[in-house]
């Protein structure tokens, strides 16, 4: 098998030697920052391009490369003067990448107009074909700021589970969407830990005026839900039209048969499975997990109360 | 590697400045690092370099060599193989890359090499404290945007059926990734989800179709799950002062009303009542829909768990 570093290390030099071609005079610096190379990479891949070339292989027929002083020369490689197209994953991910910071709209102009460009020679007939939009709840923009300038936040939030709402001061480390939503993630004064909170259910959000020095190594931005020992745990059989709640929670599959998926399902508060499994309704059976049951059973009463019924 | 580096760029020099099919017999006897080995040997590391040529996208085709087509060989059309200047700036390509750097698909970020190919850019370090996964397996939604781009029909498993359809564009929305298209059977035009597609692949030539005039793909997808269905009902639901606020930020321009205590009423239209029940149920029994009957005798339904 040929190895990913050898189908990297060739696409990077068929991407450095056009642009070097096109840029004389290019110094040894400008072409490491641009390509990401060490001093010492670069001049072993110009050593290499130095040794290949055309059927014939003597000195007319080989490319040179090589540096004089501090600059880069490439020449006798004219075959290699323009950089290869992109594959659709590599033009698919800069795409969706550059539309969905645009569509924050805290993006920089640059990345828009970079976007069109790039769009204009992937997808020159139909532009629209692609769209990207990565809607913000409303607190998104004060906390990116916050978590860029390192200010704490004072949110109201209501939280998922219980549904009570609180008033905490925040060290925001970090936004990011996932599945749809957004989430951030820090250093909560009042709880004296580190949390996970949901966007869409903070009410309000403003700068408090303290300041906060964030870690040196913040924590990936996943919600990285690792169901603990205080979690309330369930069996729940998943219909065909349930399956999905496999990908969307982190379940433990027990079996698979029938179309149907039996999964062990965790959550910090039984609350949460209860209301899920309203949710799907005659899609999913409640197999095993009496809390869970037990907080079904009263959801469905308070509701149906509600309704008079 | 040394050696595989130095063959590979021997090999697409000489593809690039042929101008011709060249067979696989001139290719061995001709390009340097070819010369050695057995007749096995050989084809292994030939069939493992064309693999290789095809993995980074190299356009490498096999055509005739002649009128007669008795013999055929192989060819990089070189406006295959170069990538046309897009013009941008270094600002334009720093931008790209940092988003580049905080975004996902699948969990899975862009690498380095696209932006190598558009002239690179100094490599940002971690700036923004913002990142965003767009879910979804990254291949099935990438061979669906090639075959996009190619203007190729696609079919795929989708709900139980197979589907062959011409797609006409890509929609990421709330988190879920929509693939837009003319379904062959009906010619009507659909919304697929793309994590619930399974064994996409392109089939047919390239310039296959042509999208109607002045179409939107992304006007195809609704703004809200409820909207997207066949179904058309006039919805008036109250939310309690409690969780007011969070209704009307979902509810985004829906016809709402606040009412003197506090709680909500809105009216909203309902084209798929099954994913309108879902999203009221998030609300617990803060919520409550009074009108119409029906309506509220389906979300009763479900709550029982006998829909």
């Amino acid at each position: 098998m040929t190895s990913p570093r050898t189908a990297r290390r060739l696409n990077r030099i068929l991407a450095m030697l056009p642009w070097v071609i096109g840029h004389p005079g290019a110094t040894v610096a400008e072409v490491c920052a641009r390509f990401d190379y060490t001093p010492r990479r670069l001049a072993a891949d110009l050593d290499l391009v130095f040794v290949c070339g055309l059927p014939g292989y003597g000195p007319g027929d080989l490319m040179v490369a090589y540096i004089d002083d501090d600059e880069v020369v490439v020449e006798m490689a004219d075959y290699f003067s323009e950089p290869l197209r992109l594959t659709p994953p590599e033009a698919l991910s800069l795409l969706a990448a550059g539309m969905a910071v645009a569509s924050t709209g805290q993006a920089p102009a640059a990345l828009q107009r970079a976007v069109d460009k790039v769009l204009g020679i992937v997808l020159p007939d139909d532009p629209d074909a692609l769209v990207v939009d990565l809607a913000e709840p409303e607190p998104v923009g004060v906390l990116r700021a916050a978590a860029a300038q390192g200010r704490v936040v004072r949110i109201v939030y209501t939280g998922l589970a219980s549904g009570s709402t609180t008033e905490r001061d925040v060290e925001p480390w970090s936004v990011f969407s996932t599945l749809g939503n957004w989430y951030v993630r820090g250093h909560c004064r009042s709880a004296a830990a580190e949390r996970v909170f949901r966007v869409d259910r903070i009410r309000r959000a403003e700068a408090t005026g303290d300041r906060f020095d964030p870690p040196d190594e913040p924590p990936p931005p996943v919600v990285g839900y690792n169901p603990g020992e205080e979690d309330v745990r369930a069996v729940i059989r998943l219909g065909p039209r349930a399956r999905w709640v496999a990908d969307y929670y982190p379940v433990e599959v027990v079996a698979d048969h029938d179309g149907a998926l039996t999964v062990r399902f965790s959550a910090p508060e039984s609350v949460v499975t209860a209301r899920l499994l309203l949710r799907l309704g005659a899609d999913a059976d409640l197999l095993e997990g009496d809390e869970v049951r037990a907080a079904r059973d009263d959801l469905r009463t308070r509701i149906a109360a509600r309704y008079g019924a | 590697m040394h050696n595989v580096v130095e063959r590979l760029l021997n090999l697409l020099a000489f593809l690039l400045t042929a101008e011709r099919p060249v067979t696989a017999d001139e290719i061995r006897m001709t390009v340097a690092g070819y010369d050695r080995g057995s007749d096995e040997a050989w084809r292994r590391m030939f069939e493992r370099d064309k693999d290789l040529l095809r993995h980074l996208g190299i356009p490498l085709e096999l055509r005739p060599t002649d009128a007669w087509e008795v013999e055929h060989g192989y060819v990089v059309p070189k406006d295959a193989y170069a990538l046309p200047d897009p013009g941008l700036t270094d600002e334009e390509r720093a931008a790209l890359w940092l988003a580049a750097k905080v975004v996902r698909i699948g969990g899975q970020a862009a690498g380095p090499e696209a932006l190598f190919k558009l002239g690179g850019a100094p490599l940002a370090a971690a700036g923004e404290p913002l990142a965003a996964d767009l879910g979804v397996d990254q291949e099935t939604v990438a061979e669906a945007f090639a075959a996009v781009a190619e203007r190729r029909r696609v079919s795929f498993h989708y709900r139980d059926k197979e589907r062959k359809v011409a797609p006409f564009g890509l929609v990421h929305r709330r988190g879920h990734w929509y693939l837009v298209g003319e379904d062959g059977v009906d010619s009507a035009v659909k919304v697929f989800r793309v994590d619930r597609v399974t064994r996409l692949r392109a089939v047919g030539p390239h310039d296959a179709f042509r999208r109607p005039e002045g179409f939107r793909p992304a006007d195809a997808i609704p703004e809200q799950p409820w909207e997207a269905g066949p179904e058309d009902v006039l919805a008036t639901v109250v939310f309690d002062p409690s969780i007011a606020w969070w209704a009307r930020r979902q509810l985004g321009g829906a016809d709402v009303e606040e009412r003197p205590d506090g709680s909500l009423l809105a009216t909203v239209r309902v084209a798929n009542p099954d994913a309108f029940v879902g999203w009221i149920l998030a609300f617990d029994d803060a919520a409550e829909v009074t009108a119409p009957a029906e309506l509220r005798r389906r979300l009763l339904d479900r709550v029982a768990g006998v829909a």
